[in-house]
This record gives structure tokens, C-alpha cells and sequence, in this order.
């Protein structure tokens, strides 16, 4: 059952138990292994791990583009009732892009080199409306200047090559809000841009997020970018959620961990004189999932039951669900102690 | 030997005077020709990739290159390690000028400087093994005579199995060949090492494990770091001088911490403003997001005057609006100017501390 939160709002997607398993000549790969969450109108959720944790695999799962014959696919995404995994191909066809759309980090794949940018946004309006080709243009005119691309009169003659970066996610994100989507999902959106490009393309999804009042899913490995704009978040391992917070609970008191690694391991622009305590090890090959817990190789925490046993992923009393045999009294004395060796400080 | 020029203040920001830097650069430049032609190539243009650029290393110390990609920074280094040829300007290495030098007079120089690049991919060749990766500067420099328990004890300070000796590279995962990487770096002792994006192909987690190492190798060799990265937090974590880069300048240098708290030029204060804030950050993280309009320009054809005023908040800020900029800033370079005691800044208006840099917000 997708866990209990505080966030108001209507339930957009709701993700049950969600397994992807993908048979190779090496192994079952376990790309998600059991995940269950919930997105609502209004939210920015946001999704973090490291790479290869299977952000983009529920992702694509939800969106009917990971090949069903390819991958052994198990539970619900229901997206505003209805479970996305049960629709046919042409069901499917007909909500992504339409009522799901999606961005990913490399605008240049999605757009064609050899066309214009603005006859394939116009394509893309004309997909899924019968509209004229002056109603058509009329429309991504109007898209393009909500987004904030300057003179989009002029712009819109231009091939994807003279746009910059920036731009042409400005494009996607254009072309994604064509026909009023529910929800918005962004797939490491500024992953390939410069700081102050990404802080232009973050504020605009949190300004679109508003405007069209829809709900969004930010995929990233970025926890600053997580910390920016989403409200509520998830910390994905091996196929799995370790932790799911609101935004502030997550940052302030994390009670995983994984989290409590990948927040001492990322260096702070406004920190003096503390020190990284990284993760030892590396993650997983989800071919070979550890038992139990799939974290406890790399756990510095671990104890009796967590290479056996793997934790159910609940509320334990700390207010926010997570998967960890530690008790909270444990987990709240063990993050206190962190924060002072994070400052070099005795303890 | 040529006279090694005293290094002007800008260069050393914020070093005492005295020190002998380890590395020296004055007015380093690097113009890359665009041709148009097969047979009869002609000049078409020019990527204007590094613009007179001066700064200082000195023993022991790290000095932090950080600015957004194609602001110049991995040309910098090519230059100081004198992979390319500059267009003009000098790079001194321990007293020593070395941008005249030829290939056989550069080779007791090679040693001492080594670099380690981003792509642990890409930088080793799958069809070697770890021994014969790390091994091969004895090799080529025959200086190690027990080259197999010189290669093992390197990598296991750098926290590789020692009994991996004889696997291939490409059965490391991304972090373990980085460190294959820093191993091969270390392994003539080297003075100097330029670290260009060492972690960036790196998730989080690995990251903090290499960065912690290339510190603590820091300390037990006495390296010199040239460390360069687009990331500020990685910069600022192991850097203890900074400097700023954009469009193939300086344009901000000083001691990491004052410059992080209180950024004196307005790219670098915009810079730090739009890095997405982690939590229960201060000091420069206080700052309201800057956001820039624009892009960067084309280093084709750099703006005239400041190179930042086409985007420049505080120009604006200066002249009260939105679409003019003060003449000085249209039509003249700033040079690298003492702000504050041992930091520099190219601005004719820098920005001073606490002030905000959102026209709108002013208004
Ligand atoms: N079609 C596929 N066949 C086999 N394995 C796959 C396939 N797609 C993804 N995977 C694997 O699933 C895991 C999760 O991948 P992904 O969701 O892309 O991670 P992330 O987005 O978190 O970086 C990876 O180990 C990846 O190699
Ligand atoms: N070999 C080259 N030929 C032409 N232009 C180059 C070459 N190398 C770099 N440049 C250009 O010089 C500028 C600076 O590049 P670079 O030093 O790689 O920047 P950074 O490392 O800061 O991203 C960029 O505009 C880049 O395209
Ligand atoms: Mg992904
Ligand atoms: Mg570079």
C-alpha cells in the first residue's frame, strides 16, 4: 500500500508495488524491486539515487516504454484511477504525451536535427488534436513565450543546433505542456547544463509546476537539486525505497542510513571545515542484489538481522516511512553522533 | 635561464610575499583558429579560448579553477602542462620558464607535473592491466628497478587490492579506475598535479571517497594541486585559493572561504547564488538566487569592454535599469583589481557585501 503523507491535494499517480525485472543471459536484473508511492496535483516529487538505482526504469515503466516483452513487469500504476500497465499499446499511445508528459537530459535526442524547431512542435500539437496548422502555430507561439524563449516569432524558424542547452530544454518543456498534461515527468532535466543554466530551467518547472497546475516527477542524482524545488522526496537504492519524506523532514531528520551517506558525501558550497564521510564500497550490480537489506554490505550500522532479513519499508514512528531494522531511538542518537564527526568535533 | 618576473599581486591574492610560487603564470592566452578550406585553409576566425590569464601555485597548496564549460579552464591546464602551445604569455614551473622549451628539455620537467582527467574511461587503455598502467612511467623513465612492489604499494595507498596486479582495466568499476588513474600520477613522485574534473563522471558517494584521497595524498607526498571543476562545492571542499573563470578569464580570485562568503565580483556572486542550495547552508548560501538572463556568449567573438556586462546584474544595478550598463563597462576590460586585502576582482563596480543584485528586489 503507497504509504500515508501529508500532502493535500488530488492523487495523481499512485504507484503499488511496482516490480521491473529484466531477464538477461547474466541474471535477472532487479531495476525495481517493490515500490510504492504517490504523486499528487500541485507536488514536485522528487525521486534521488545514484545512478543505476532504477530512477528512470519506474519512470519509463509508468510511461509504457519499457518493452513488456523484454521486462517481467509486476503491480499497479494507477494514474488518476486507471492502472497504466493494463491499457493496450494504442490506450497507452494515447496518454503518454497527452495527460503524462515527460523531458529528459538530453533535449537533443527528442528533437530531430533536420527539422525546424518550431514545425515539430507544431507536429506534436497536431499528434494529439485536430487542429489547423494556423491554430497549431498559434498555439506553440504562445507555448514558446510561456516557457520563456525570447522572440519566439524569430526562434521559431531556428534548427534545434541554434538553440543553446538551455533552450532547447525550454523547447521540450514546451512541447510537453502542449496538451495540458497532468503530470510532468523530468528525468535529470539540467543534468547536462551549466549551474546557472539549470537554476533558469528549475525555476521554470517550478513556475510551469504552478501555472498549469500540475504535478511533477524530478528524477535526479542531484540531492541540492532535490532540496530546491520538490516537495516531497524519495531515496532510491538497488531498485528499492529506502526513505520517503516532505522535503524538510528529509534534510533535517533523515532517517536512513543510505540518506545520511549521500547527504555527508556531497561537498556544500557554504561549509567550512567539515569533513565528507563517504559511502564505502560501491552499490550493487542489481544482477546480484545483497540479501536482506539490500545497503547492509555498505552499512556502517548494520547488525544482526540485516543481511538476512530484508526491512519492510514503513513508518517505524518517525513520521515518514523507510526501510531499516534500526529502531528511531537508534537512528536519532546515530544522526546526532554523525553531525558532530561531520564537524571534526569528539564525541 | 630566463629572469622569472616577481609575481604581481593579483597572481599571488591573498599569499604572503616571499614564498616562492611552485607555478607561475603571466598572461597566458591560447587563440584557437577556425578555418574554412580543405586545400587552402583560411582564418576565418578565432575561438578565444584563454585571455590573459595570470595566477600563482604555490608548494603544497590547492588552487581551486572553477567556472561553467567552455569558460577555459581544461585549456589552462594544457597550456601549464604544456600539452598545446600558447598563443602568447609565459608558464614558469619551479623558477624555471617553460614555454619555450623543447620536447627533450621538458622531459625532466614531464615528471614533476602529472594530470588526471575526468574520464576514467577514456584515459586508460582496456588493454593493459593495472601493473602495466601504473607501472609504465618507470618503465618509460627506467628509474624503478622492483617496478611490480612499487606499483602494489602505490595501489594500495590509494585503496586498490594489490593482489588486482595483473586485471585489466576495464574490470574496474568508475571510482576504482580513477584511482588506477591517481596511482599512475603518483607514481614519479611528481611536485605538481593537475586535476581536471576528477569527479564528475563520479556518483556522490565515490565522489567523497576520491576526494578525500586526492587530501590525504595531499598531505603525505606534499602534492601540488591544480584542481579544476565546474562543481563550486567540490572546488571550495578541497581548494584553499580559488579562482573564477569565464569566458577564457579570471575574472575573481582569492582565499575559498572569503571568496565563497562574500563573492566580490557579479558573475561569481551570480554563480554561487544559482547553485541549488543543500540544507542548513549560510554564509553564501544566504544570498538570494541571482538568476542570469542569456547565455554565455561566443568566445568567437567575446563582447567588447567586460566580458560579463552583456549579462552583468550589477551594471544594471549601477546605471538603474534594466537595458543600459554604464559606458565604462560597454567599452572597458577591468583588470583584476584589489578589492579587499588579497583578493582581486575584474569589476568596475564590485559588488559589496550584503548587497542585493536583483534590480527588481532594489526597486
Ligand atoms: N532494458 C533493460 N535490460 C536490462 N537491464 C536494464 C534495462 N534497462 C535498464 N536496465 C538496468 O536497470 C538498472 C536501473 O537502471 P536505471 O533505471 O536507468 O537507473 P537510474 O536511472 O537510477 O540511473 C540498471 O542496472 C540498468 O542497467
Ligand atoms: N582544440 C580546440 N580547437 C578549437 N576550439 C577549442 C579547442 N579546445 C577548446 N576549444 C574551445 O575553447 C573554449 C574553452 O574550452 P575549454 O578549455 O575546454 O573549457 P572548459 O574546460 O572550461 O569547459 C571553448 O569554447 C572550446 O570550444
Ligand atoms: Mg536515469
Ligand atoms: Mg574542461
Amino acid at each position: 500500500m503507497a504509504p500515508e503523507r501529508g500532502f493535500q491535494g488530488e492523487t495523481l499517480l499512485d504507484v503499488r508495488d511496482l516490480k521491473v525485472h529484466f531477464p538477461t543471459p547474466d541474471g535477472v536484473v532487479k531495476a525495481v524491486d517493490g515500490l510504492s508511492f504517490t504523486v499528487h496535483r500541485g507536488e514536485t516529487f522528487g525521486i534521488v539515487g545514484e545512478s543505476g538505482s532504477g530512477k528512470s526504469v519506474t519512470n519509463l515503466t509508468a510511461l509504457g516504454l519499457v518493452n513488456r516483452k523484454a521486462a517481467q513487469i509486476e503491480g499497479e500504476v494507477l494514474f488518476k484511477g486507471r492502472d497504466l500497465l493494463k491499457l493496450t499499446p494504442g490506450e497507452l499511445r494515447h496518454v503518454r504525451g497527452k495527460e503524462l508528459a515527460m523531458i529528459f537530459q538530453d533535449p537533443f535526442a527528442s528533437l530531430h536535427p533536420m527539422y525546424r524547431v518550431g514545425d515539430q512542435l507544431i507536429e506534436a500539437v497536431k499528434v494529439h488534436s485536430n487542429v489547423s496548422k494556423k491554430q497549431a502555430e498559434e498555439r506553440v507561439l504562445e507555448l514558446l513565450g510561456a516557457v520563456g524563449i525570447p522572440r519566439p516569432r524569430e526562434r521559431f524558424r531556428d534548427y534545434p543546433h541554434q538553440f543553446s542547452g538551455g533552450m532547447r530544454q525550454r523547447a521540450m518543456i514546451a512541447m510537453a505542456l502542449t496538451h495540458n498534461p497532468d503530470i510532468l515527468i523530468a528525468d535529470e532535466p539540467t543534468t547536462a547544463l551549466d549551474v546557472t543554466v539549470q537554476a533558469q530551467i528549475l525555476e521554470l518547472i517550478d513556475h510551469v509546476k504552478r501555472e498549469f497546475d500540475i504535478g511533477v516527477i524530478l528524477i535526479t542524482h542531484d540531492l541540492g537539486v532535490i532540496a530546491d524545488v520538490s516537495q516531497t522526496v524519495m531515496v532510491m537504492y538497488a531498485g528499492r525505497a529506502m526513505e520517503l519524506a516532505p522535503k524538510d523532514e528529509l534534510f533535517r531528520k533523515p532517517l536512513h542510513p543510505y540518506t545520511w551517506g549521500l547527504l555527508d558525501s556531497m561537498p556544500r558550497i557554504a561549509q567550512k571545515g567539515t569533513r565528507l564521510l563517504p559511502i564505502e564500497g560501491a552499490p550493487p550490480s542489481l544482477i546480484n542484489v545483497p540479501p536482506g537489506c539490500a545497503f547492509h554490505p555498505r552499512c556502517p550500522h548494520r547488525f544482526q538481522p540485516c543481511d538476512r532479513e530484508r526491512p519492510a519499508f514503513a513508518d517505524r514512528g518517525g513520521g515518514h516511512p523507510e526501510a531499516c531494522h534500526l529502531t528511531i531511538e537508534d537512528k536519532r542518537r546515530l544522526w546526532a553522533e554523525r553531525d558532530a564527526r561531520r564537524l571534526g568535533v569528539a564525541v | 635561464m630566463t629572469e622569472i618576473v616577481e609575481p604581481s599581486g593579483a597572481a599571488r591574492a591573498g599569499r604572503r610575499s616571499g614564498e616562492e610560487p611552485l607555478v607561475s603564470v603571466r598572461n597566458l592566452t591560447k587563440y584557437f583558429p577556425i578555418t574554412r578550406g580543405i586545400i587552402f585553409q583560411r582564418e576565418i576566425g578565432r575561438v578565444h579560448a584563454v585571455e590573459d590569464v595570470s595566477f600563482d601555485i604555490f608548494r603544497g597548496e590547492t588552487l581551486g579553477l572553477v567556472g561553467e564549460s567552455g569558460s577555459g579552464k581544461s585549456t589552462t591546464a594544457r597550456l601549464i602542462t604544456k600539452l598545446i602551445e600558447s598563443t602568447s604569455g609565459t608558464v614558469s614551473f619551479d623558477g624555471q620558464e617553460i614555454t619555450k622549451h623543447s620536447r627533450r628539455q621538458m622531459r625532466p620537467i614531464r615528471r614533476e607535473m602529472q594530470m588526471i582527467f575526468q574520464d576514467p574511461y577514456s584515459s586508460l587503455n582496456p588493454r593493459q592491466t593495472i601493473g602495466q598502467i601504473v607501472g609504465a612511467p618507470y618503465v618509460i623513465q627506467k628509474t624503478e628497478r622492483n617496478v611490480k612492489r612499487r606499483v602494489q604499494e602505490l595501489m594500495d595507498r590509494v585503496g586498490l587490492n594489490p593482489e588486482h596486479y595483473n586485471r585489466y582495466s576495464h574490470e574496474f568499476s568508475g571510482g576504482q579506475r580513477q584511482r588506477i588513474g591517481i596511482a599512475r600520477a603518483l607514481a614519479l613522485n611528481p611536485q605538481l598535479i593537475v586535476c581536471d574534473e576528477p569527479v564528475s563522471a563520479l556518483d556522490v558517494s565515490i565522489q567523497a571517497q576520491i576526494l578525500n584521497l586526492l587530501r590525504s595524498l595531499q598531505d603525505d607526498f606534499n602534492l601540488t594541486y591544480l584542481f579544476i571543476s565546474h562543481d563550486l562545492g567540490v572546488v571550495r571542499y578541497v581548494s584553499d585559493r580559488i579562482a573564477v573563470m569565464y569566458l577564457g578569464r579570471i575574472v575573481e580570485i582569492g582565499s575559498a572561504s572569503d571568496l565563497y562568503d562574500n563573492p566580490r565580483q557579479p558573475y561569481t556572486a551570480a554563480l554561487l547564488s544559482a547553485v541549488p542550495k543543500g540544507y542548513g547552508e549560510n554564509g553564501a548560501g544566504a544570498r538570494e538566487r541571482v538568476v542570469l538572463k542569456g547565455d554565455v556568449p561566443s568566445p568567437v567573438d567575446p563582447p567588447p569592454g567586460c566580458v560579463f556586462h552583456p549579462r552583468c546584474p550589477q551594471a544594471r544595478l549601477v546605471s538603474g535599469r534594466e537595458d543600459e550598463v554604464p559606458e565604462k563597462c560597454r567599452t572597458e576590460m577591468p583588470p583584476l583589481g584589489e578589492v579587499d586585502s588579497g583578493r582581486f576582482a575584474a569589476c568596475w563596480y564590485p559588488v559589496q557585501p550584503g548587497q542585493p543584485l536583483d534590480l527588481a528586489a532594489k526597486a
